[in-house]
């Protein structure tokens, strides 16, 4: 009797298993791209910083103005057009534009946006600084009052996301104010833009699931993923057994060296992506034995710039890192040639230290990384080792993120050493050195080398207020010659972001130079890949 | 004498745990010598032998940057016991103490030292030691204070419910009767009979304070490098699986050999204690 | 009042003014840590007047005792303050999270009475031939390895030389079910998704046993150790000597007494579980509240760590509240002392 029931439900469980097999398969003529990056995605594009985020922001929000692919320039996007007097600029913006919610996309949505983006003060909201105020002067054309000239502008703008203005004022939480929390509370987990993807599910552990916008008001290629998984902070060793199962399609850019190594032996294909970024071992200068220039110069003389770059090859072609040939990437304005790299010298490193007002056998240098980067460990190992070939004693500390950028505030917190990755975040070299060697700007975690240097801030102020590519070429050749003779930093390598990808997708923007738009994250624009099994 | 050699000759296992624990604490105290690549405990690069699989001569594999593993493991070992003798000498004289006087003496004594030792059990014992060391730096001394607070109210528990089984035997009483004073009943006629109780726990929990170590360091909150510690090991190896398998799996053996050693050890001095009663 | 119903409510209050006491220990040291809340909070480029009026806000110039006191009435109206990590409510990070750990936890708990029990008892009864010898080593290695290297060996093994079970996540992208109580195992028997059913307990294999491994071995060491002191009492000889069947000597008489020690244990073994969910789901991107409380420990997000360490202690002081009325239950001498 027994048995005859349990035999009889395991039948019905078969029939059941049948059944769902059978209604499931339609579902899966969808194509679903998956991407995993280290940290949680912010949704809010007002906050968006870092590469999850820029992800999120390029494909569910548009902007004004992109990147011009495989070039330099902007070109229009949202806008048709623009003029400028040099201080103010005048956008006219597309018709025919419409928000996922149905809204239709008016300059009124663009001065909302802005003056969100002010208002909260977070996120990359420093690159508006010197915009004084944004005006509607009728339903297509917007006016943005400069306090100054300001050159890269127009390049800032592929960091001002347009939200939409109406859903955001029927979702206000609480706050003070009129505005209550300017809608950070629904944005935090809801999308409001233009963007060709739009947000199916958000959870801050797992993932963020997009569908593709079938409006979007450029078309979308068929090719282009109906569905995009966005996994957040997956072991590097699940990432590598994900992608060699099938199971992923296109891993972060911070997975180890070796591990992209492994996936690239197992057929994987390696997508790049050059964003104007470099790999800064940042110098406190305010810190006895390095507010002396020669103890500073000894230091980056004795650094083995070429095992830094072993540390980060992948494969005899490819690598996480090019050589450097001083404070600014190679291919940006006042960049040196990419012939003049920078070499270990230990004869000179020792002259240096000789001409150091100090005895090296007083101090203890601090050298800091930071606890989500495990490659600095081994830069730290690597800088510890060749410093004590001049004598210097050191000492490694593991810092985490949020730790460091408190500790930096102060002088006197901040480490000797530090290591940051950093990368213009418009392409312009003024978002790139600005905010690190700036005095005015001294004490962020781009800039724990509380540099204080004349020259160096007149010539960046110029580089702001020049126009055109060679006077500009000139002014930032003339910093870089500065910063290579003061030496704030060790300029340790040119970075470039490699990505292991399954050959389910192809991605021209990260794999075609033609096609590559020169800005982090831009190059994950799902609209622009093709899935091509399935 | 004779009693602990006959049980440690018919039980294969014990006399394993021996041999372990033996293993352990000899690699630790003599790794000078026994080490092949002294020097790879601290910061040294090299990077002509960085990933490499176990070989000739390095038994176990060298890590990223080049450095031998075994060498590294035996010093890991020095620090790993170091950290079980401070954390289990600060905390069982603390947790005994608390649960003798608590058990015994009952009333406010008691509501007000089980409610204090309720609040420390009442965060689960790892969780505590993670907020604490989130919060502070995460140096050695810091890991030693995070793990002793978890720590010692696991002792008073123990003795707590013990001592309240006890204080009703026949023994105490006779005691009372012929009126031997409080401290004397408590610390004369209790904790001995506690003893066997709590050595056997200590022999399983020096083994277990390395285990939490780990885990801590493992969650990248203990001991911070070059300073080895087998629980980053397996942590920053962990990334590089399946590819590098050395690199976790020989750290994390060595936790389980540790662990294991002392565990037989204690199970070996519970029977010894066992037949001593 | 029945003596029962007097020692629920008794060991109700003691508990709330524990979570008192934890609740103001977490909050001393989240308060006390170098470093300024408010600055961590608004991030990097946050200028020094957003800072202060941040502060202000947040009344961190505030002493103490008023801080924990502005605290304690936001905590009454359910709000824990909102976390850096994910920039939402923490209460909506834990009910979103809180659902995944307790599955893992509860099946791996189950695991451990139900597999670890039972090895204690066969253990006692075979004493000193090889079961107990073989039951001793299984149980001492799965005490003797912390659960992050149960995790990462078992995955080696078991997804990634022998791909049979997933290695990371709780259910397969392609199953969407809707969510009622957050527990997959019972959401999926609710959508009628058998399929579903199975792939989400095709996930909990792996995380849930290397979980439990620990918890196995303590609960069988410990039942067979305090059964082998019970059988050396008189009782039992006497129990033999009129004939009873060992099975019987074994399950009635040996087992009950040692279960008291035994059951004291495994309430703090549940805390060790709790713990070690920790290791586990790092391991297997488990995206639990353990997982959150390693990403906001590591950040340093104040509010989000005193509000998973509220509720990961709110949940363990009521499984010790069922431990104790389990042991009152079993032994009535504790029984009486209590109604005294």
């Amino acid at each position: 009797m027994k048995t005859r029931t349990m035999s009889a439900w395991a039948g019905a469980l078969l029939a059941a298993t049948a059944l769902t097999a059978t209604t499931a398969l339609p579902a899966a003529a969808q194509t679903v791209l998956r991407l995993d990056e280290s940290a949680v995605g912010e949704l809010d594009p007002g906050k968006a910083t870092d590469y999850a985020d820029s992800i999120l922001m390029f494909n569910v929000y548009d902007t004004l103005v992109l990147p011009v692919q495989g070039g330099p320039g902007y070109a229009p996007h949202l806008a048709e057009s623009w003029e400028t007097d040099g201080s103010d600029f005048v956008f006219t913006l597309r018709d025919d534009v419409t928000f996922q919610s149905g809204n239709k996309m008016t300059a009124e949505d663009v001065v909302f946006s802005f003056d969100r983006m002010k208002a909260l003060g977070q996120g990359l909201s420093f690159l508006f600084d010197k915009v004084e105020s944004a005006e509607a002067i009728d339903e297509r054309t917007v006016r943005f009052n400069l306090s100054e000239t300001y050159s890269p502008f127009v390049a800032s703008l592929v960091r001002l996301p347009i939200v939409d203005k109406k859903l955001v004022m029927e979702n206000l939480g609480e706050g003070e104010g009129e505005m209550g929390d300017w809608g950070q509370a629904f944005l935090s987990a809801n999308a409001a833009g233009t963007g060709a993807y739009s947000v199916s599910a958000h959870n801050p552990q797992e993932e963020t699931v997009m569908q593709k916008n079938p409006d979007y008001f450029l078309g979308i290629a068929d090719k282009a993923p109906d569905e995009v998984r966005l996994r957040y902070s997956l072991e590097a060793a699940t990432v590598r057994t994900l992608l060699a199962q099938g199971e992923h399609d296109i891993s972060s850019q911070w997975l180890p060296p070796e591990v992209i190594k492994s996936l690239a032996a197992d057929g994987a294909q390696l997508l790049t992506e050059t964003g104007g970024g470099a790999f800064y071992v940042k110098m406190n200068t305010t810190k006895p034995p390095l507010d002396d220039v020669n103890c500073r110069l000894a230091l980056a003389n004795a650094y083995d710039y070429a095992a830094g770059l072993t540390m980060v090859a992948i494969t005899d072609e490819v690598a996480q890192g090019s050589p450097a040939t001083g404070a600014v990437p190679v291919g940006m304005f006042g960049a040196n040639p990419e012939s003049e790299t920078l070499e270990r010298d230990l004869e000179a490193a020792k002259q240096y230290l000789a001409d150091c007002q100090y005895d090296p056998a007083d101090f203890t240098l601090e050298i800091s990384w930071i606890g989500e980067v495990p490659i600095e460990e081994r830069f730290a190992l690597l800088m510890q080792a060749n410093f004590a070939e001049l004598g210097i004693k050191s000492e490694i500390r593991k810092v985490p993120w949020a730790l460091f950028t408190e500790q930096v505030t102060k002088p006197e917190n901040t480490p000797h050493i530090s290591q940051i990755f950093v990368n213009a975040v418009t392409g312009d070299p003024d978002t790139l050195l600005f905010p690190m060697y700036h005095s005015s700007l001294a004490g962020t975690w781009q800039s724990p080398e509380y540099l204080n240097d004349e020259t160096v801030d007149a010539l960046l102020e110029k580089g702001r207020t020049v126009s055109g590519k060679e006077e500009r070429d000139a002014v930032y050749s003339e910093l870089n010659d500065r910063l290579m003779e003061i030496a704030p930093s060790i300029y340790a390598y040119d970075r470039q972001s490699i990505f292991a990808a399954s050959d389910r997708v192809r991605a021209p923007a990260l794999s075609d130079p033609d096609k590559a738009f020169g800005l982090d994250g831009m190059g994950f624009s799902f609209r622009l890949m093709e899935m091509t099994e399935e | 004498m004779k009693r602990t050699a006959a049980i440690l000759i018919a039980n294969p296992l014990s006399a394993l745990g021996v041999a372990l624990v033996a293993l352990v604490v000899l690699s630790a105290v003599f790794a000078d010598f026994i080490a092949p690549f002294p020097e790879h405990r601290g910061a040294v690069v090299d990077f002509a032998n960085f990933n490499k699989a176990p070989g000739w001569p390095y038994l176990f594999g060298t890590d990223l940057v080049g450095r031998d593993l075994f060498s590294r493991v035996i010093y890991a070992y020095r620090i790993s016991l170091m950290l079980g003798i401070v954390v289990l000498a600060i905390a069982v004289p603390i947790g005994v103490t608390i649960g003798l006087v608590a058990g015994y003496f009952g009333g406010w004594t008691e509501a007000v030292l089980m409610r204090i030792t309720d609040v420390f059990l009442s965060i689960p014992p790892l969780v505590l030691a993670m907020s604490m060391m989130g919060l502070l730096e995460p140096t050695l001394t810091n890991g030693m204070l995070a793990v002793t607070a978890m720590w010692w109210p696991w002792y008073t528990r123990l003795v707590y419910n013990l001592t309240r089984g006890e204080k009703e035997e026949g023994y105490v009483l006779a005691a009372e009767v012929i009126g031997a004073s409080r401290l004397h009943v408590v610390f004369r006629e209790i904790l001995p009979n506690c003893v066997p109780a709590v050595l056997t726990k200590m022999t399983l929990d020096l083994g277990f304070v390395i285990l939490i170590a780990s885990s801590l360091s493992f969650l990248g909150l203990g001991v911070q490098p070059p300073t080895p510690d087998l629980g980053s090991m397996v942590a920053d190896g962990a990334k590089y699986l399946p590819d590098s398998w050395w690199l976790t799996v020989f750290p994390g053996m060595a936790i389980l050999i540790a662990v294991f050693g002392f565990n037989l050890l204690g199970d070996a001095l519970r029977e010894i204690l066992g037949v001593d009663q | 009042m029945s003596p029962v119903v007097r020692l629920i409510l008794k060991r109700l209050g003691i508990s709330l003014i524990v979570l008192v006491g934890v609740s103001m220990l977490i909050f001393a040291i989240a308060r006390v840590i170098p470093g300024d809340p408010a600055r961590i909070a608004l991030g990097p480029n946050a200028s020094a007047e957003q800072v202060e009026a941040l502060r202000e806000r947040l009344h961190l110039d505030e002493p103490l005792p008023l801080q924990y006191a502005y605290f304690i009435a936001d905590l009454a109206q359910g709000d824990l303050g909102v976390s850096l990590y994910t920039n939402r409510p923490v209460t909506t990070d834990i009910a979103q999270f809180l659902p995944a750990t307790l599955e893992l936890i509860i099946v791996a708990g189950l695991m451990m009475i139900m597999i670890g029990l039972p090895l204690g008892v066969l253990s006692a009864r075979y004493r000193g031939a090889w079961p107990d010898n073989a039951i001793r080593i299984v149980a001492m290695l799965g005490v003797s390895a912390p659960s992050f290297v149960w995790a990462v060996i078992l995955m080696l093994i078991f997804a990634f030389f022998l791909p049979l079970f997933p290695i990371a996540g709780r259910i397969a992208d392609s199953f969407s079910v809707p969510s009622v109580t957050g527990f997959l195992l019972i959401d999926t028997l609710l959508a009628g998704d058998i399929r579903a059913f199975g792939n989400a307990a095709w996930h909990l294999v792996l995380p849930a046993f290397a979980l439990a491994l620990s918890g196995i071995g303590q609960a069988a060491r410990l039942t067979r150790a305090n059964m082998v002191e019970t059988y050396d009492r008189p009782f039992i000889e006497m129990a033999r000597s009129y004939g009873f069947p060992e099975r019987r000597i074994a399950n009635r008489y040996a087992f009950r007494p040692s279960l008291i020690p035994s059951l004291t244990i495994i309430g703090l073994d549940f805390a060790a579980l709790l713990g070690n969910a920790f290791l586990v789901e790092a391991v297997f991107a488990w995206p639990g509240l353990s997982r959150y409380g390693v990403a906001v420990i590591l950040r340093k997000d104040l509010n989000a760590i005193v509000g998973t360490v509220l509720i990961i202690s709110a949940m363990f002081l009521i499984v010790n509240i069922v431990v104790d009325l389990l042991i009152a239950l079993i032994n009535p001498r504790i029984r009486l002392s209590q109604r005294s």
